[in-house]
């Protein structure tokens, strides 16, 4: 594939985020590592709290105040993790932007459409009104808003969700960003318009080179636009790899528990659904040992005592890392059509 | 098939809007001409986008919200026009269950007062003593322990909460269960324990089930059959089994389509196939059929005449008078 080859654009190395809270410290994420290559999509998968957002918000300085961060992350060669706002505001919406879950909140109100994506044109590139008014135009055309011309003076309230998602993905790409980082970009959405916005994003990438990190909690969404795949759970990596790696022959025990429990349109079973067990742990009363155990069929005394590290593959072994102590062997994972 | 626990004739739910001194009275049309029979016993799915009427019908079904014209029948007794109070023992019999499971329950009350207030509306013939038993019989049949009863629901997470939810729904034992969106707020995993728990539930007593979701594959493990509508109007009525493998109408072709399934090589080439466009604006529906102004199959005609539900065989009815020339580019889902 020639994306292994592609220059590395976002590179996070062993991130960890931390919360003071006023009942103790809670770990969020642990050494969380990942490289996007240009041209590459990565989906984040896990649960809630599984530490999906809080690791690309710490990527963007975007974390509350009582976080602490370490580790780091280069955007190409610039380091963003402890960069005052001033530095980091020359990479954010520039060559690094972020889309979010909620296209209404994430607009401003009393703004047109056209004046949201014009602003951070004339911020950062320094064009004069008409230049950004007619850019503004171009970007809406191009993310598929019908009417474009009309909705550059529109608010966001006149929009539907589909188009204010739209409208946020023009945002993002007003200054042809090198990372886009989509954070739940669809879960709002009804299916036939996130279908639209996922396939939108997959055109977005392949035309411009984009390096994409698609943050989710589903496994089909990610099977329609990324590469690879990194699988969370409870703050840590368990699970990296290619999707058909991934999703097609899971090694990672949760991994494999979550597709299975995941009822598909294409599976005409009507009995119980494998569901996993329990709930995913709190944060602040992790188990020792691996975070899993406590609802893995596998689990024995080992797995309750020491933490599995992440291990990547040995020689001709693909592109798969898996922290388990037992990871699943040769299993290829399918269902009847 | 035995007395339809519930019928709906012609059904239809307007809500008045825009009425002013000098304009002229406009209606937005949830629910717009629903006939259905449910049997005892069966779940029904009710799917479609947001804004397709799915949550106004079942309320509508419920008197939660009032209807415009039509008729709702209960065990073969048409209910529309009676009082408050006359419908009031008829709810001992329909219960419901919300998407928001921490919001739907009261913050302070506990757990068991919870469960216990259908109890206490509906059977107050029972004792203290009674009540109580067949509160913590009910929460062990969600799978809650019997000491959460003396616990607040902020003590729990979202899957316990829709656990609480469904023992206070059932614990009077209905006839009929409404589900609107219940395990669309919840994490994967735990979706899959309240879909397990639903299915044991109906085993076990029974009950007819209507189920609201946009979840289409959450519809296909736990549905009899499914209703599709679009723009408040049905357009496909089918057993599930059909439904999912032979879809007729455009509309449930292109719903499918969209669902994502988790297999990179499938979900690439189902991404292309995905429905265009978006909901037309309710209060401004196209003319003739309203799901035209999306279809790739329209002509001229469909502008005209809204085509009425008409069967395909088996009970298998579509709302499309091109179902036979379309039948053909069958996608499959």
């Amino acid at each position: 594939m020639s994306q292994s080859e592609a220059p590395i654009a976002l590179d996070i190395d062993q991130l960890s985020v931390v919360f003071d809270t006023p009942d103790g410290s809670l770990s969020a994420v642990n050494d969380f590592s990942l490289a996007i290559r240009r041209g590459e999509c990565v989906g984040v998968v896990g649960e809630s709290g599984a530490g999906k957002s809080q690791s690309f918000l710490a990527v963007m300085g975007l974390l509350a105040a009582n976080a602490r961060v370490s580790g780091q992350a280069r955007l190409g060669t610039e380091p963003l993790i402890d960069r005052d706002v001033a530095e980091l505001n020359r990479f954010r919406g520039v060559k690094l932007s972020m889309i979010f879950q909620d296209p209404m909140t994430s607009l401003t109100p009393h703004m047109t459409v056209g004046e949201q994506i014009a602003e951070s044109i004339i911020h950062h590139l320094g064009s004069s009104a008409e230049a950004a008014r007619a850019r503004a135009l171009a970007l809406l055309e191009q993310v598929q808003v019908t009417d474009a011309p009309r909705r550059l003076d529109q608010y966001p309230h006149e929009l539907s969700g589909g188009m204010r998602q739209r409208v946020m993905i023009a945002i993002a790409l007003a200054c042809d960003p090198e990372v886009l980082i989509a954070d739940e970009p669809t879960t709002a959405l009804d299916v036939t318009i996130q279908a639209q916005i996922l396939s939108l994003l997959a055109t977005l990438k392949r035309e411009r080179g984009m390096a994409m990190a698609l943050i989710t909690h589903d496994l089909g969404v990610v099977a329609g636009i990324a590469d690879r795949v990194a699988v969370m759970y409870a703050g840590r990596v368990v699970e990296l790899g290619t999707v058909h790696e991934v999703l097609k022959a899971p090694k990672h025990p949760y991994t494999a528990a979550l597709l299975a429990s995941m009822p598909r349109i294409d599976d005409s079973g009507t009995g119980p659904l494998p569901a996993i067990g329990g709930q995913p742990p709190n944060p602040r009363r992790l188990p020792a040992g691996c975070a899993f155990g406590p609802r893995c069929a596998k689990a024995d005394a080992l797995c309750r005592t020491d933490r599995p590290p992440l291990v990547g593959p040995g020689p001709g072994e693909g592109t798969r890392s898996v922290a388990c102590h037992h990871p699943l062997q040769g299993t290829h994972h399918s269902r009847e059509m | 098939m035995n007395e339809p626990l519930l019928q709906l004739r012609d059904l239809r739910v307007w809500f008045p809007i825009g009425q002013g001194l000098f304009r002229a009275k406009r209606h937005l049309r949830a629910v717009d001409g629903i006939d259905l029979q449910v049997a005892p016993g069966e779940a029904l799915g009710i799917v479609g986008e947001s804004g397709c009427g799915k949550s106004t019908l079942a309320r509508a079904i419920l008197r939660l919200v009032r209807t415009s014209g039509g008729q709702v029948l209960w065990l073969g007794r048409p209910i529309e026009g009676w009082s408050t109070a006359r419908v009031r023992p008829l709810r001992r019999d329909m219960q419901i269950v919300f998407q928001d499971p921490l919001a739907s329950l009261d913050p302070r009350m506990t757990v068991g007062e919870i469960v216990a207030e259908p109890l206490r509306v509906h059977a107050r013939e029972l004792s203290r003593a009674e009540r109580r038993e067949r509160v913590i019989d009910m929460l062990g049949r969600v799978g809650l322990p019997a000491d959460v009863v003396n616990r607040y629901p902020h003590e729990f997470s979202g899957g316990q909460c829709q656990r609480i939810g469904i023992a206070r729904a059932m614990v009077l034992r209905p006839k009929l269960l409404v589900c609107d969106e219940p395990v669309s707020a919840l994490d994967v995993s735990i979706q899959a324990q309240i879909v397990n728990l639903l299915q044991d539930l109906k085993r076990d007593f029974g009950m007819t089930i209507l189920f609201v979701s946009h979840n289409l594959a959450v519809v296909r493990r736990l549905c009899d059959r499914v209703l599709v509508l679009y723009l408040g109007k049905p357009m496909e009525l089918a057993s599930t089994d059909l439904l999912y493998s032979q879809p007729r109408h455009p509309y449930t072709k292109g719903l499918l389509a969209a669902v994502p399934v988790p297999d990179p090589d499938l979900q690439p080439q189902r991404l292309g196939g995905a429905l265009g466009g978006e909901l037309p604006s309710p209060l401004a529906p196209p003319s003739g059929c309203v799901f035209r102004t999306r279809c790739a199959h329209a002509v001229a005609g469909c502008a005209t005449t809204a085509p009425k539900l008409q069967s395909v065989g088996s009970g298998h009815e579509v709302a499309c008078d091109l179902w036979r020339e379309i039948k053909t580019s069958r996608e499959t889902p």
